[in-house]
C-alpha cells in the first residue's frame, strides 16, 4: 500500500499543479478578450500599475498617467431623466449630462447656463430669459426656446408622472393645472422667439432661480424623446459638460467629455464611476481609484497626519443636517418640557471629540453653515444637564415616563454608534432608557408619513441652496414632507411671508425668526452638520470641495 | 440518441411548463400581497400619495391582481419579462441576463476547479484509508472551508493586491487577472465537500466484486484504480455536479459584493429588498427553469455513460 500511496501522492500533486497552472494560463491569456471593450488606454496603463509590487508613488502613475478619472459612484435610483430624478445618487450624473437655463457654480450661486441673461419684470412675476446662441445638444443640434417650452410642458404632463415638478416648478403659472389634468398646456411658459423664453410666476419669488437649477427644469431633446420614448435615457442627448457613454446598472457609468460644452469643455476625457462597490478602501490603496473614502477606523490617523494617506485627505462638508425628530403628538413628547430636556442632554461637543475625532461639525441650529441665510445668532438648546434634569422633574412624566423608542432608517446614513452615544446621554442625565430600533428605509419613510413614531433620527440635505428647501419643506404645516405634523401658526405665517418676500435680506431675517421658533419648540434637535471624509489622489487637481450636487467634474484635471 | 431518449427529454421539458406556471402564480401573488412596495421605495423621500398613485397607474399596479397576472403572462409569452422599477429604463431581462452571465462564467470556473481538485483528493483519501494521510488530507481542505468568506477575502485582497501586486481589485470583466482571486475563493472551500463525497463513493466501489475480479485477473493496480474504481465511483458525482450547475447562475453574494463583481447575487438581494416585482419573478422563473434543465441533463448524461441506467418511455 505504501508504495502505491506514494505514487498516487506524486501523481496527485502533479495533477494539482497542472490543473491550477492551466486554469491560470487560460484566464490570463484570454484577458485580452475582455468583454467591456470600451476602455482602452486607461485600462492598459492601470494594468501596468497592478504589476508593480511596491512603492505606491510609482504605481500611482498608472492611473495618473491617463486622463480618465476613476471614482466610486452611487447606483442611480431613478431614470437618467431630469424630470424623474428624486435622489442625490441620480442627480450626480444628471447634472453632468444635462443643463438648464441656469446652473449652480462651485460657490453655490446661481449662474447663467443656457440663458445668458434674464430680466425680471417690475412686479417680479415675469422672467424673460435670453438664451445663448451657441448651445448645442450632444448630437450637435442647436438648443432653442422651443426646446425649453417642450421640456417644461413635458415635466408637467401628468402622464409622465414627474415626482418633483410640483414642488420645484409649481410656482410657474399653469404647471399645477397641467399636472392636475385641468389644462392641456402650461400657460405660464412662452417661447417668444427662438432665443427668448418667458416664464410667468403666480407670486414673485426670490428663490425661483435657485429652483430652476434643479434637474426637473433641465432641457431635453424633443426629437429624441419622441422618437424613442422608452429608451432615450440610455443615451440621453443632453447639453451638459459630459455625455453618457455607458450605463450598466450596479456595474458602471462612464461619462465622456463634451468638447462643445458652451461653458468650457472639461479637462478630463472620461469619468468612470464604479457602481459595483467592492473594497473601495483597498482599491484606493491599490491605485485603482482616484477618489476613496477614509474608513472609520483610520479617521484619527488620517486626520492627525500619521497615516500615509493623510496628504490625500479631502474633507467634504455636506449642506445637510442630521437631526432627531420628537413627535409632539405622542407621549412623552407632547410635553414641551420633556422635549427640551431631551434636547439639552445631547453633549454634541463631547461626542464629536471623543467618538468622531473632531471630524464632524456640531449643529447649533437647523440651517447648515453653507446655506445662504444661515445665522450664527440663531441657536437651539445647548447642552445643559442640570437644567434638563430640572425640566424632567417639572414635566408631567416625572414619575411615569413611558417606554421611548427611537427609530432610524437602515441605510439613511445614520451611524448607530452616534445614536448610542446620544442614547447614553439620555440614560445618564435624564434616567430615560431609549430603545434604538433600525427599520428598513422604505418602511421607515412610511412610518414617518403615518406619524407612527415617538422619536426618529433622520437627516435632510439641500436640493437647492435656499432656506425654503429646509424650513419650508420640513416645517410648514401644509408641506407633504412635514412628517411630525408640526404646526405652529407663527411659523406658518413667517414661512408664508418669507416665500413671498423678494428682498433677500428681509427674507432671510424672516427665515431666521421661523428657525428660532422651530428650535424653541424642540420638535427637532439638530445634532451634526455632516462631513464626508474623502481621499483624493494628489495627481487629481482642482477636485472641488462643494457641499451640494452641482456640475463639478469639468473643473477636475489629472496631472502627474 | 435513440427516439426514446429524445421523447424523454421533450416530455421532461414540457413538464417544466406547469411547474413554472404554478411557481409564477404563487410568486406573483405573494409579491403583491407582501408588505413591500416598489413604488414607495422608488420614490423615497419624494413620496406623495399623488406621485405614488400616478406611478402605480403607470405600472398597472392599480388593477386587480388576476388582471395584472394575465397581462404579465401575455407579455411573458411574447418574451417580455417586464420592467425593473429600480432601473425603469431597463427591462427585467436586460437587468438579469448580463448579470447572470457574469455569475455563471465565474461560477463555472470555480466549479471546475472545485471538482478538478475535489475528485482526485477524494480518490486519494479513500485509497489511503486507514492511514493518517486520509483524515489529514480531508481536514486540511476543510480548513479552507471553515474560514468565512468575509475573512478570507480581505486577507486575499491584502496579500495578492497590496502586498504582492499580482492582481487588481477593480472589476474589469470576467476574463481578467483580477478575477483569479475571487474564482479561487469561490472554488477552494468547496473542495473538501466534493472530496468527502468522492471518498465515500470510492470506498463503496472498492468493495465491489468486479474490483476483486479485476485484481484477481492480475491487472496492474493503476488500471484497477483508474478504470475500475474511479470511473465507477464518478457516477454518483454526476448528480452532484449536475445539481450544482443551476446554483452557479444564482451567483455568490459575498464574493460579488467584496470584489465589486456585477453578478446576479447582489442583484437578487437588491431586487428583493426593493422589491422589484418583475425582476424577482424573472429571477425565480429563470432559476427554476435552470434547475429543471439540470435535472434533465443529469438523467441524460447517466443514460449515455451508464448502460445500467435506462430511461424507459414510461418514466416522466
Amino acid at each position: 500500500m505504501s508504495n502505491r500511496t506514494l505514487t498516487l501522492m506524486m501523481g496527485f500533486v502533479a495533477f494539482l499543479i497542472l490543473v491550477v497552472g492551466v486554469i491560470l494560463i487560460v484566464v490570463v491569456a484570454s484577458g485580452g478578450g475582455d468583454d467591456n471593450g470600451g476602455t482602452t488606454q486607461a485600462d492598459s496603463s492601470s494594468g501596468s500599475a497592478k504589476t508593480k509590487t511596491t512603492a505606491s508613488s510609482s504605481s500611482a502613475s498608472g492611473i495618473c498617467a491617463g486622463n480618465t478619472l476613476y471614482v466610486p459612484g452611487n447606483d442611480p435610483n431613478s431614470l437618467l431623466d431630469p424630470i424623474q430624478v428624486v435622489d442625490v445618487g441620480t442627480s450626480e450624473y444628471v447634472v453632468e449630462i444635462f443643463g438648464g437655463l441656469v446652473t449652480l457654480g462651485l460657490d453655490l450661486k446661481v449662474q447663467p447656463d443656457i440663458a445668458k441673461r434674464w430680466d425680471v419684470a417690475q412686479d417680479g412675476t415675469t422672467y424673460t430669459f435670453h438664451l445663448r446662441d451657441d448651445v448645442v445638444f450632444h448630437n450637435g443640434k442647436r438648443v432653442t426656446a422651443r426646446d425649453f417650452k417642450y421640456s417644461l410642458e413635458r415635466a408637467a404632463d401628468p402622464t409622465n408622472a414627474s415626482p418633483t415638478v410640483k414642488a420645484y416648478l409649481g410656482d410657474v403659472v399653469g404647471i399645477r393645472d397641467r399636472f392636475d389634468g385641468k389644462a392641456a398646456s402650461v400657460s405660464g411658459v412662452k417661447d417668444v422667439d427662438d432665443r427668448t423664453l418667458q416664464l410667468t410666476l403666480i407670486d414673485p419669488s426670490d428663490f425661483f432661480l435657485a429652483e430652476l437649477t434643479y434637474p426637473v427644469a433641465f432641457v431635453v431633446d424633443k426629437d429624441q424623446v419622441e422618437k424613442d420614448p422608452r429608451n432615450w435615457t440610455r443615451k440621453p442627448n443632453g447639453t451638459g459638460p459630459f455625455k453618457l457613454a455607458e450605463f450598466s446598472p450596479t456595474e458602471k457609468i462612464r461619462l465622456v467629455k463634451n468638447d462643445r460644452y458652451h461653458l468650457g469643455a472639461p479637462k478630463l476625457d472620461e469619468i468612470d464611476f464604479q457602481l459595483s462597490g467592492g473594497s473601495i478602501v483597498t482599491q484606493y490603496q491599490n491605485n485603482e481609484l482616484h477618489v476613496g473614502f477614509v474608513p472609520g477606523v483610520d479617521l484619527e490617523a488620517v486626520k492627525s497626519g500619521s497615516s500615509p494617506v493623510s496628504k490625500d485627505y479631502h474633507p467634504q462638508p455636506n449642506m445637510a443636517t442630521l437631526y432627531i425628530n420628537l413627535n409632539p403628538k405622542k407621549p412623552p413628547f407632547d410635553d414641551p418640557k420633556v422635549r427640551q430636556a431631551f434636547a439639552m442632554s445631547i453633549d454634541r461637543e463631547n461626542i464629536n471629540t471623543v467618538l468622531l475625532y473632531g471630524t464632524q461639525r456640531v449643529a447649533t441650529s437647523f440651517l447648515p453653515p453653507e446655506m445662504p441665510g444661515h445665522s450664527d445668532n440663531v441657536t437651539g438648546y445647548s447642552y445643559d444637564p442640570d437644567r434638563a434634569k430640572q425640566l424632567i422633574k417639572e414635566s408631567k412624566y416625572a414619575t411615569n415616563m413611558p417606554r421611548v423608542v427611537l427609530n432610524y432608517g437602515g441605510s439613511a446614513g445614520n451611524d448607530p454608534q452616534l445614536l448610542q452615544a446620544i442614547q447614553k446621554g439620555w440614560q445618564d442625565i435624564l434616567g430615560v432608557q431609549v430603545d434604538l430600533q433600525a427599520i428598513d428605509t422604505t418602511a421607515f419613510l412610511r412610518e414617518q408619513r403615518k406619524g407612527n413614531f415617538q422619536m426618529l433620527s433622520d437627516g435632510w440635505s439641500a436640493d437647492y441652496p435656499d432656506p425654503e428647501d429646509f424650513l419650508g419643506k420640513l416645517f410648514a404645516s401644509d408641506s407633504t414632507l412635514n412628517y411630525t405634523g408640526y404646526k405652529n401658526d407663527d411659523v406658518d405665517a413667517l414661512l408664508q411671508q418669507a416665500r413671498r418676500e423678494t428682498d433677500r435680506t428681509t427674507r432671510f431675517t424672516l427665515y431666521n425668526q421661523a428657525e428660532k421658533k422651530i428650535l424653541d419648540d424642540a420638535v427637532v434637535i439638530p445634532t451634526f452638520w455632516p462631513v464626508d471624509h474623502l481621499l483624493v489622489k494628489p495627481c487629481v487637481k482642482n477636485f472641488p470641495t462643494v457641499s451640494m450636487t452641482v456640475p463639478k467634474y469639468r473643473y477636475v484635471e489629472i496631472k502627474p | 440518441m435513440g427516439p426514446g431518449l429524445t421523447g424523454y427529454i421533450i416530455r421532461r421539458l414540457l413538464w417544466a411548463i406547469p411547474v413554472l406556471f404554478i411557481l409564477s402564480v404563487v410568486v406573483f401573488w405573494m409579491l403583491r400581497l407582501a408588505p413591500g412596495d416598489p413604488i414607495e421605495s422608488r420614490l423615497g423621500k419624494a413620496y406623495t400619495p399623488e406621485a405614488a398613485a400616478r406611478l402605480r397607474e403607470k405600472y398597472g399596479y392599480t388593477q386587480p391582481i388576476p388582471v395584472q397576472y394575465v397581462k404579465y403572462i401575455k407579455n411573458l409569452l411574447q418574451g417580455d419579462l417586464g420592467v425593473s422599477t429600480r432601473h425603469p429604463d431597463f427591462t427585467a431581462a436586460e437587468i438579469i441576463l448580463p448579470k447572470m452571465w457574469v455569475s455563471t462564467q465565474i461560477g463555472f470556473f470555480a466549479l471546475l476547479i472545485t471538482f478538478a481538485l475535489g475528485i482526485p483528493v477524494g480518490v486519494y483519501a479513500a485509497l489511503a484509508r486507514g492511514t493518517f494521510v486520509d483524515p489529514m488530507v480531508i481536514s486540511s481542505w476543510l480548513l479552507l472551508d471553515a474560514i468565512p468568506a468575509f475573512v478570507l477575502v480581505p486577507m486575499a485582497q491584502w496579500l495578492f493586491a497590496l502586498k504582492l501586486g499580482w492582481v487588481g481589485l477593480r472589476y474589469e470583466g470576467v476574463y481578467t487577472m483580477n478575477m483569479v482571486v475571487p474564482v479561487l475563493i469561490l472554488a477552494l472551500p468547496g473542495v473538501a465537500g466534493v472530496a468527502r463525497l468522492m471518498r465515500a463513493s470510492v470506498i463503496g466501489v472498492m468493495g465491489e466484486d468486479f474490483v476483486r475480479t479485476a485484481r484477481a485477473k492480475g491487472l496492474r493496480e493503476r488500471t484497477v484504480v483508474v478504470t475500475h474504481i474511479t470511473r465507477n465511483a464518478l457516477l454518483p458525482m454526476i448528480t452532484v455536479i449536475g445539481l450544482s450547475l443551476p446554483g452557479i447562475a444564482a451567483g455568490a453574494l459575498f464574493v460579488e459584493q467584496l470584489f465589486g463583481i456585477p453578478g446576479i447575487g447582489r442583484e437578487s438581494l437588491e431586487a428583493v429588498t426593493a422589491p422589484d416585482f418583475d425582476v424577482i419573478l424573472a429571477l425565480v422563473l429563470f432559476s427554476s427553469f435552470l434547475f429543471v434543465m439540470a435535472n434533465v441533463l443529469v438523467d441524460v448524461v447517466y443514460a449515455f455513460i451508464d448502460p445500467r441506467v435506462r430511461i424507459s418511455s414510461g418514466r416522466g
